[in-house]
Order: C-alpha cells, then sequence, then structure tokens
C-alpha cells in the first residue's frame, strides 16, 4: 500500500515529520518497506506560460521562446520541444535550479543565443518516462507559482507492508484510522455529498443474490448520462502516485474510492447487463467468460459470479469481464459494493491464478459497513467528474448481516501474556481508541464489540495483542526465563551427527552441503535406481524430485569443482535423503554420510612425492567411522553399476548392509562430464546409530612384555588376505594377542599367480612372560592350519 | 692450616672456571674431592687437632668443599648445555611443516551448532521433524486453515494434496507437543522449502525454531529469551527492536530487528540505511495451536521463535549470495 502523505494528512492531522511517522507506524505493526520523496532533488522550477515562440535564427530544430515566470520581465528560453504553443503554461526551471539526478540549470548560450532556463518534460520531474515534448500544465494554474504542490511533487509516498490479517490498513482511511488511534487524535471521514435525482434505482435494476453464504451483502447503484473522459488531474496524480494507471473517470473513482476507503467497487455498463439486473450466483459448470485482462477463463461451480439475468459479468470479488466493461460510448452504468466470504475469493482467485487490488483486500475480508460509505461516496465523485445523475437510492441486498461480535478481557490474563502491568485504564482506553465499543466493564475483566473492519480479533489473546501493541513492545520489560527440564531426550541422533561431522572434519575432510533435489535423471547418471518422491511443481527439471541418495548429488558437486580447477577433492556431505513408503502417508527420511575423495584429495607437499588415491584409502574412511561409532565393519563384494567391479564393497555390520563403497565407474563419471578418478562411500547413519555398540567396558593393561612373530607366508593371488587374518585369529590360541597384515607383495620372487602375505603376530600372556617356545608354538599351529586351510607356504 | 684450605679453594675454583671439558671436570673432582683427595686428605688430618680448633677448621672445610662441590655441578651443566658444532645444515624454518589436512565444517551446520549451544545452556534441547510434512502440521494446526491468505506468502512444494515440503520449522512444535506434556522447551533446526528462486532466495534454505510451553510463560521471557540470544551471537552491543507483526500461529505476534551488524546501526546498503536488520519472527502461542496440540492454555503459555539459519550465517561471514552456501565451490567452504 503505497500511500501519500499529503493525502493521509487531508484524513488526520500529522504534525511529525515522515521519518518519525514512518518509525511509529513501523512499531504499530505497518512495516514501512520505503519512503519517496519525488521532489526532494528539484529547486527553483516554477510554473511559467508561453509568451512568444520565434524561431532560431541559426537552427531549424530549436525555437526561442519567452517565457513569463512570474518575473518583471519574461525570460528567453531556446527549446528543442514542439508541443507548445504561445499561452501554454510549462514547468519552467530558472537559472539556479536543479532538478533529479543533481541535473544544475546555468545560463546557457545555444547557437548564440543565450538561454535563461529550462521548459520541463515529465521526465526531468522525475514524473514517469514521458519525454517527447513539454509538459502542459492545467491552464487553472498560478504562473511564478513553485511547481512542487502544484504536480504534487510536494507530497512524501510511504510504501506500507499490509499483513494479510489487516485488510483494513489497505485503505487510507484504515491508516488514518490506526494512526488516530496512536496519536489520539480525531480523524476525518470525507462528506459524501451525494446528490441523486431521476428515476429511483429500484425502479432501473435489481440484485438477487442466490448464495448468501459467499456474499452477505451486494450493494448496487444506478447513474444515468455520465460522460466518459479523463479523470482530473488531482485524481489521476493519486492513482499514479499509489502505482495505478489512470483510464478513465469512471474507471478512476473505483479505484480512488479503493484506495480512500480499502473497499473494491466495480462499475457496469448498464446497457450491457442483460434486463439491466445483477444475479449473484455461483458458476455453471463449464460456464466461461472473457475478464478484463482479455483471458477467456473457464469457471466452476465452486467459483462466485456476478450475473445479469443470462450469463457472468464478472468473477465475484476478483475482476470484471470484458463485455460489459466500462468505455468511452457507456453513459448509464451499474455500480456495485459488496462483501464476499474472503475464503471463497481466495480460492477463485488462486484457481484462476489471478491476484487482483480487489482479490487481495477481498480475501482479507473487507468491511461490510464501509461497502455503504464506498458506494455513496463513489457515486458522488462520479457525478462530480463525469457529470450525469444519481438514482435515488441503493440497492442493497443484505441477507446476512453479520452478527456483532463480542470478546471479553481479564486484566490478570493481560498481565500474565505480557510479563507486563498495563494499568486497567489503559487497556480499556487503547481499545476504545481502536473503535472497541467497551460493552462491560468489572473489577477483573470488560468485554469489547469488536469493529467491523476487525476480522482478526476474535479470542481475548487478539485483545491482548491490541493492548501490547499500543502499549507499545518496547515497554514490556526482558526477562531470562528459568526453564525447567523436558520428561524426554526428543532427538539423541541429532548429537550423534554432530559429532560425526566434526569428526569427519578432523580428519581433513570438508564438508559440503547440497539441496535435498535431485531428479531421475541424475540418478540415472549414477546408475543408481529406485523410487523417488517426486514434486507436483518443482522450480525445474533438475529439481523435480527429493534425492534418495547422496551420492548424485556429490558427483555434480565434484564435476563443478573439476570443471572450475579444484582437482583435489576430499570432501563429505552428512543429510537426509528420502524414500516413497508404500501404505504411508509421509516418505521415510534417513540421514546418510557420503565421503568422497578425487584427485590426489590433497595437496602436494614439498618433501615427498603424491600418493596416487586408491581403493583402501575409501575404505579407511570407512572402517575410522564405523570405529568411531565402536563398530567393526565385515566388507562384501558388491555388485553395484556405480562402482566398478573390481573396487567396490558392501559394508556389513553384523550381517546388515550399512553401506557401500567404491571407484566410480568411468561411464558414471563421463555422464557426470569428470575426467579423474573418484572414490565415494556412503553410509546409511540410522542402521549405523542403532548398531552402535554399548559403552566399552575396561580390560586390565598387560603386566608381561609381549613377543611379536611376523609371518611371510605365500597363498593363491586370489584368497583374500582377511581370510588368513581370521585363520590366525582362530588358531592363535589365547596368547595371540593382536595380528595384522603389514606387507602384500607380488612381483619377481614370487611365482605367478601367487601373493606373498606378511602377518605380523603379537603374542601376550597375563600370567607371566612368554618364552621363545610358547611363541614358537602358538606361531607354529598359525602357520599349521594357514597350510591347512589356504594351502599357504611359508616364504 | 685454615690458610692452606682457602689455598686450595681459591686454586681449584680457578681452574674449575677454565676447564673446557667434562672429563678434566671429572679429573678436577677426583683430585680433589676424590677418596684420596687434596681436601679429604687435609679434612682426615684434622683428627689430631684439639677439639676447638678441629671444630673449627672443620666448618672452613665444609664450606670449602660445598663451594668446590658447587662450581663443579655449575660447570657440569654449563659444559653439557654447549652444543657441539653441527656439521649438518640448519633446517629452513620458512619451509611449511607436514601439518594434519585440516577439513572445514559447512558454515550452516556450523553456525546451526553455535546457535543450538547458546539455547542449550538456557535448558532448551533439540527436536527434529521430516522435511516432508503434511499439509496438517505445516498449517492447519498451525492455524493457518486453508482459506488463509497467509498460505499464500508461502509458495508451498506439494509432493501430492496433503503432502507438502514444509515451508517453516513451525510444524516440529506441533509434533512435540504432541508427543510429550509440558514442560516444552526445544529448538529445532532444519531444512525449509519455498518455490521461490531468484538472486537473493534459494528454494531451500535452513529455518532454526524455538518453542517454551509452561505455566506463567510471558512476552517479557521471549524478549529476554531472544536478548540473550542475540547479545550472545553478535556481540553484547547489539540493540533489539520488537516490533508487532503478524503470524497465524502466534498472538500477540512480533518481528525482532537487530541493530545491523555491518553498520552499527548508522545505516548502510546492508541495513537499507535504516540501520536495522529483520531477522526474526516470534510471538506467544495462539490458543488454537494449543488446542490441536491438546494443552490447557488457560493453564499453560509459551513462546515461539523462527528465523533463518542461512540469513544469520551470511550477516555473520558478510556472504554476498545466499548462492554460495549450496553451490559447493570448495573455495568457499573452505575459506570459512
Amino acid at each position: 500500500m503505497r500511500v501519500s502523505l499529503n493525502w493521509l494528512k487531508e484524513l488526520i492531522d500529522i504534525t511529525m515529520p515522515v521519518d518519525e511517522l514512518a518509525h511509529q507506524l513501523t512499531m504499530l505493526g505497518l512495516e514501512i518497506e520505503s519512503v519517496e520523496r519525488p521532489g526532494e532533488e528539484i529547486r527553483e522550477v516554477y510554473v511559467g506560460q508561453i509568451v512568444s515562440i520565434e524561431p532560431h535564427p541559426d537552427a531549424d530544430k530549436l525555437v526561442v521562446c519567452k517565457t513569463d515566470v512570474g518575473g518583471a520581465e519574461p525570460i528567453t528560453i531556446v527549446c528543442g520541444a514542439k508541443n507548445m504553443k504561445a499561452g501554454d503554461k510549462v514547468p519552467t526551471a530558472v537559472v539556479g535550479a536543479s532538478l533529479p539526478g543533481g541535473f544544475e540549470i546555468g545560463k546557457r548560450k545555444m547557437r548564440g543565443i543565450e538561454s535563461q532556463g529550462m521548459m520541463c518534460s515529465a521526465r526531468e520531474l522525475g514524473m514517469g518516462e514521458e519525454h517527447a515534448g513539454l509538459l502542459i500544465l492545467d491552464p487553472a494554474t498560478k504562473v511564478g507559482e513553485s511547481i512542487l504542490p502544484v504536480l504534487g511533487l510536494d507530497d512524501i509516498i510511504v510504501e506500507i507492508e499490509v499483513t494479510p490479517n489487516r485488510g483494513d490498513w489497505a485503505g487510507m482511511i484504515g491508516v488514518a484510522r490506526e494512526l488516530s488511534a496512536l496519536l489520539k487524535t480525531p480523524y476525518r471521514v470525507p462528506e459524501t455529498g451525494l446528490i441523486e435525482s431521476g428515476r429511483p434505482a429500484s425502479e432501473l435494476s435489481s440484485v438477487t443474490i442466490e448464495n448468501p453464504d459467499l456474499c452477505p451483502r451486494y450493494i448496487g447503484r444506478v447513474l444515468t448520462n455520465v460522460k466518459i473522459g479523463p479523470s482530473p488531474d488531482w485524481m489521476a496524480r493519486r492513482l499514479t502516485q499509489a502505482g495505478m494507471r489512470p483510464i478513465n473517470n469512471i474507471v478512476d473513482v473505483t479505484n480512488y474510492v479503493l484506495l480512500e476507503t480499502g473497499h473494491p467497487l466495480h462499475a457496469f455498463d448498464y446497457d450491457k447487463l442483460s434486463e439491466n439486473r445483477i444475479v449473484v450466483r455461483t458458476a455453471r459448470a463449464g460456464e466461461t467468460m472473457k475478464t478484463l485482462d482479455g483471458e477467456l477463463r473457464t469457471l466452476n461451480p465452486d467459483m462466485l459470479v456476478i450475473a445479469d439475468a443470462k450469463d457472468p459479468v464478472a468473477v465475484a470479488g476478483v475482476m470484471g469481464g470484458l463485455d460489459s466493461e466500462v468505455g468511452e460510448t457507456t453513459t448509464n452504468l451499474f455500480l456495485e459494493s459488496a462483501y464476499f466470504l474472503p475464503a471463497s475469493v481466495r480460492k477463485t482467485a488462486r484457481t484462476l491464478a489471478l491476484v487482483t487490488e480487489a482479490s487481495q483486500r477481498f480475501q482479507r475480508g473487507a468491511d461490510p459497513v464501509m461497502a455503504r460509505y464506498a458506494v455513496d461516496r463513489a457515486a458522488a465523485l462520479m457525478r462530480e467528474v463525469a457529470g450525469g445523475e444519481v438514482a435515488p437510492g441503493a440497492i442493497d441486498a443484505h441477507p446476512k448481516p453479520m452478527g456483532a461480535i463480542e470478546v471479553s478481557l481479564r486484566y490478570d490474563r493481560t498481565a500474565l501474556l505480557l510479563g507486563a502491568e498495563v494499568d486497567h485504564a489503559e487497556q480499556r482506553d487503547i481499545l476504545k481508541r481502536l473503535g472497541f465499543e467497551i460493552l462491560e466493564a468489572g473489577d477483573t475483566s470488560f468485554s469489547v464489540r469488536v469493529p467491523t473492519w476487525r476480522h482478526d480479533v476474535r479470542l481475548e489473546a487478539d485483545l491482548i495483542e491490541e493492548v501490547a501493541r499500543l502499549h507499545g513492545y518496547g515497554n514490556i520489560p526482558e526477562r531470562v526465563p528459568a526453564v525447567r527440564p523436558m520428561d524426554t531426550k526428543i532427538a539423541p541422533e541429532e548429537t550423534a551427527l554432530q559429532r560425526l561431522r566434526e569428526y569427519l572434519v578432523s580428519m581433513g575432510l570438508t564438508e559440503t552441503m547440497n539441496m535435498s533435489f535431485s531428479s531421475y535423471d541424475e540418478l540415472k547418471r549414477a546408475r543408481l535406481d529406485g523410487e523417488m518422491v517426486t514434486l507436483q511443481n518443482p522450480l525445474a527439471e533438475t529439481q523435480s524430485t527429493m534425492r534418495s541418495s547422496l551420492i548424485p548429488g556429490l558427483l555434480s558437486t565434484v564435476s563443478l569443482n573439476v570443471r572450475r580447477g579444484n582437482h583435489n577433492l576430499a570432501v563429505f556431505e552428512v543429510g537426509p535423503v528420502y524414500h516413497p513408503k508404500a501404505g504411508e502417508t509421509l516418505p521415510e527420511q534417513e540421514a546418510r554420510a557420503t565421503v568422497v575423495l578425487s584427485g590426489y584429495g590433497v595437496d602436494k607437499h614439498w618433501s615427498r612425492p603424491l600418493q596416487p588415491l586408491d581403493f583402501y584409502d575409501i575404505k579407511g574412511y570407512a572402517e575410522a567411522v564405523l570405529d568411531f561409532f565402536g563398530l567393526t565393519p565385515a566388507f562384501a563384494p558388491l555388485d553395484s553399476p556405480t562402482f566398478t567391479a573390481d573396487q567396490s564393497g558392501s559394508v556389513e555390520v553384523d550381517g546388515r548392509r550399512v553401506g557401500i563403497l567404491g571407484r566410480v565407474t568411468d561411464a558414471v563419471l563421463k555422464a557426470f562430464d569428470i575426467e579423474q578418478p573418484v572414490y565415494m562411500l556412503e553410509l546409511h547413519l540410522k542402521s549405523i546409530l542403532s548398531a552402535q555398540a554399548a559403552a566399552a567396558q575396561f580390560e586390565a593393561i598387560p603386566k608381561f612384555p609381549s613377543s611379536m612373530r611376523d609371518l611371510a607366508v605365500l597363498v593363491d593371488a586370489e584368497v583374500p588376505a582377511g581370510t588368513l587374518l581370521d585363520t590366525a585369529k582362530r588358531s592363535g590360541g589365547k596368547l595371540l594377542k593382536r595380528v595384522k597384515i603389514f606387507d602384500i607383495y607380488t612381483g619377481k620372487q614370487v611365482p605367478a599367480g601367487k601373493k606373498s602375505v606378511a602377518l605380523g603376530l603379537v603374542f601376550q600372556s597375563e600370567e607371566r612372560t612368554l618364552t621363545d617356545a610358547d611363541t614358537q608354538g602358538a606361531s607354529d599351529a598359525i602357520l599349521a592350519e594357514l597350510r591347512k586351510e589356504h594351502g599357504a607356504q611359508l616364504r | 692450616m685454615k690458610d692452606k684450605i682457602e689455598q686450595i679453594r681459591d686454586q681449584v675454583l680457578g681452574e674449575i672456571a677454565k676447564v673446557s671439558g667434562l672429563k678434566d671436570l671429572e679429573d678436577i673432582r677426583v683430585r680433589i674431592l676424590g677418596r684420596k683427595g687434596e681436601l679429604t686428605e687435609v679434612l682426615r688430618g684434622l683428627s689430631i687437632l684439639p677439639e676447638d680448633v678441629r671444630r673449627e677448621m672443620g666448618k672452613v672445610s665444609n664450606d670449602v668443599k660445598n663451594a668446590v662441590s658447587q662450581a663443579l655441578d655449575l660447570r657440569k651443566t654449563e659444559l653439557e648445555d654447549q652444543k657441539p658444532a653441527s656439521t649438518a645444515p640448519r633446517v629452513d624454518l620458512s619451509l611449511p611443516g607436514r601439518r594434519p589436512a585440516r577439513g572445514r565444517m559447512h558454515p550452516i551446520p556450523k553456525v546451526t551448532a553455535e546457535v543450538v549451544d547458546i539455547f542449550r545452556e538456557l535448558g532448551f534441547q533439540v527436536a527434529t521433524g521430516p522435511d516432508i510434512e503434511t499439509e496438517y502440521y505445516n498449517f492447519d494446526s498451525l492455524n493457518t486453515p486453508a482459506d488463509h491468505p497467509a498460505r499464500d506468502s508461502h509458495d508451498t512444494f506439494f509432493v501430492r494434496p496433503g503432502v507438502v515440503l514444509r515451508t517453516q520449522t513451525s510444524p516440529v512444535q506441533m509434533r512435540v507437543m504432541e508427543s510429550t506434556p509440558p514442560p516444552v522447551a526445544i529448538v529445532a533446526p532444519g531444512r525449509v522449502y519455498r518455490v521461490d528462486a531468484d538472486a537473493s532466495h534459494s528454494p531451500m534454505f535452513y529455518q532454526i525454531e524455538g518453542l517454551l510451553v509452561d505455566q506463567g510463560v510471558s512476552f517479557a521471557d521471549l524478549k529476554g529469551t531472544l536478548l540473550h540470544f542475540i547479545t550472545r551471537f553478535f556481540g553484547p552491543d547489539t540493540r533489539l527492536r520488537f516490533r508487532p507483526h503478524f503470524f497465524p500461529f502466534t498472538e500477540p505476534s512480533a518481528e525482532v530487528d537487530v541493530s545491523c551488524t555491518i553498520c552499527k546501526g548508522s545505516g548502510c546498503r546492508v541495513c537499507k540505511h535504516s540501520g536495522w536488520l529483520e531477522i526474526l519472527g516470534c510471538g506467544m502461542v495462539h490458543p488454537k495451536v494449543f488446542q490441536y496440540a491438546g494443552y490447557d492454555s488457560e493453564k499453560y503459555t509459551g513462546f515461539a521463535f523462527g528465523f533463518g539459519i542461512d540469513r544469520i550465517t551470511m550477516l555473520r561471514h558478510a556472504i554476498p549470495s545466499i548462492h554460495h552456501i549450496y553451490e559447493n565451490d570448495v573455495r568457499f567452504l573452505e575459506q570459512l
């Protein structure tokens, strides 16, 4: 809502500076989006009257004018415009003047003749784009007067955000009324001064309401013999300032009154209404109508329409019809002012995807009482600017008057909810100033009647907000509450996820965060499958589903970074994925953690060569994360088209898959436009957190020294090294404390098809220091078992 | 006798000062203090002296012995600390060390953790809810029925009728209240979605919701809690301004401005020369919301608030566009 300060001042006395006013409105809940001062930079520009126009002796395109600006002598101005004639009044900038954009006017010689000023176009005064010629002023303006009040450039436009609960703020009277409550100053509603004549309206038209629930009140007025033409300057200017385009005097009056009262009106061409009458009804199935914007709209029986005896002529509360539009040939009018059910207007506007000034106001709730004032005010203004006669009487169909709404307020409830004591008399006074009628006032409470424009006030809490608002939020004290602990722990997994993030970061990984969106195309490019949650109204095809894995998004992340020259990547993401769940309203949401390594992972250090990444780098992260949660994973072969067959695996805990890892295939890399190897690990955190081990228990620190033995054996190349470890653990007896693989070797000294696996064995007893014989015996037992189970030979 | 002892002392102390090797020092120790050392010999000779002389000489000898012993120890430490002349070249102090790689947490979880910590100290705990949510939880139960104009401003993503991507973290309020009796003190960070994408909007962003419900919770508590949070997060000089506003699920409702974190309130481009930044919406829980939750609104009152984590992250780190946050260029991620 763009509020003209000059207009507002007609409705209420305002003495404070505009910045203070803007602040006060903001603190009242009318948030100020901007304050425009259109004439701020204009100085020394006056109403000038062109006395004479002579051709320039040395320039075909210029003329030399004598212009009277109220001084002793007319001034000489050399000018290039063509649209003026002697006697015209135009905005004239004299020497020393300044114009918007910091443009200063000085004496200037133009082709040998000194120009002592400039006559201005609309654009030169910052009023729109019109620059074809000079701005010709109303002949009634006074020569020598400052141009600012003449063109309304002395005005200030304050743009207010109207919250959805306060439809009443969408009009000048509503803003004035609110200010009046704040400033304790009365506001003024203009007298309608309506003069009626001719045949009564009831003889000229009628209104039938078929759906009183959707249209509790419909008022019509009839005007005859009006003359369509442009609006007077003052009205056109106010519409322009408010961001509306002047159209003709009739349409402009409906818009002017809309701005003034906040109440939408519509004028029909009376002669284009079949039988000259109005029927308010729902649309018939398949019924169509061309709206004012030229679109053919298909209506449905949920929509309320304004019809004549035959067809719809307007979508109720949203937009008028093209066929009954007021145009140049219109002479008689039917003027509508109604109250439509907000929910109905909102639904219709949404279905038609048609948001208009009218629909926005109706869906916030119009004021059924203001409807009557608005129609009378508009009729009077129309008569003033378009002539004709206003038929006596309004056709006021009011089948469902709104009942009075009464709410009561307990003083101690105000104190409790606000945490502040507000004087009882002040509470009553605030509500009274806001237009609430005090009905009963007792010692502990009072009740009020809610004004017809306050659809947002229905409960005690609503009244307390009014008290708080006018008392001032700033006057409520601050207090830090003593919070009592809750009975239950709400989201324990959040703590675990945060700890995991910190752990991964501590290992040198950088965290990325992709949006939750994906697409079947992206999923397919990653060679993943499965159903995804699909959006009905995505912003883009690439964001048409909710991701079911973090892998595709991270491949896109790798692609973006590699293309930008960030080749060494060691990153991760922890975040939700979504899977449709048959028979459930909501999909399943679970957290995953995905680690990506690509390039060298790290930057080269000066002291040593870079080690290319391989599968065991990514596997290490799987082991580390699982270990972080106290779990020991097993790894099994994985059949996944995302990862190469020879470098991939499934991560398992207690026989259940908790993740996958591997080297991404070339086909997938190509689909993501990546030209370097990528290793990925995706872990299902839900499974991991649910399998999380109990707190580790203390084990005694060994008192006796350990002995170490190395055992290098040859086995067939395809024997998994891990199975040797398993065998060793099983056969090592209770003396074997640890075993690990410290070398794998294939090459010259090893026969083809074989590999050498070196095991490091650690033996220890809890009772004594081991002898060589103890260690040797245990080591031999392991070797024998390795030989038996895996055909291992000692190297 | 006394002269002799003191003579030994002066001579030995002179020698100790000149000694340049540990070996020579040890020789001196043996020569003077050893079993057959000069001083030892002198002390041994004391026994033949008369009682009173012996006592005096004994004291003198002991003092000298201690002085020599101390000088020896001191000189030994000095000689040990003398570094041998190295033949290897000195390390290049200007070369970077082999430091473990440093990862970075994404700014959103980082700031979220910081915010959550502040509220945890006050006694709030973290709650979560699903990103894909029913219209009931996202709107209806928050006093935003289907015909409510407030729904227009939300630009909701739909999965199917009745199921949406949550437009706010507020549905977590309802889920928590349904599952647990008062008192409730939660903060709920999470992803939210709006059909909105331009220079300053992302279709997905992060919000955090707060809710306190108990007997006697007031607007003053809300103001105090948020003042505590804001001054903790943005610094003690930050000022707050509560303005009336409208939210369907709170009454009274407020928007909160903080004094501009860039210009400290004097007016700059970021705050559009107002000196204030709008960062937060809040209010007292609407009685109808309590009704949906099955709480007695006569007995319990509460406050709720919500704000964008992206917004405060961008303010904190002077990030010019929200698009950096979800683009994942590592050159951005490694800055913060």
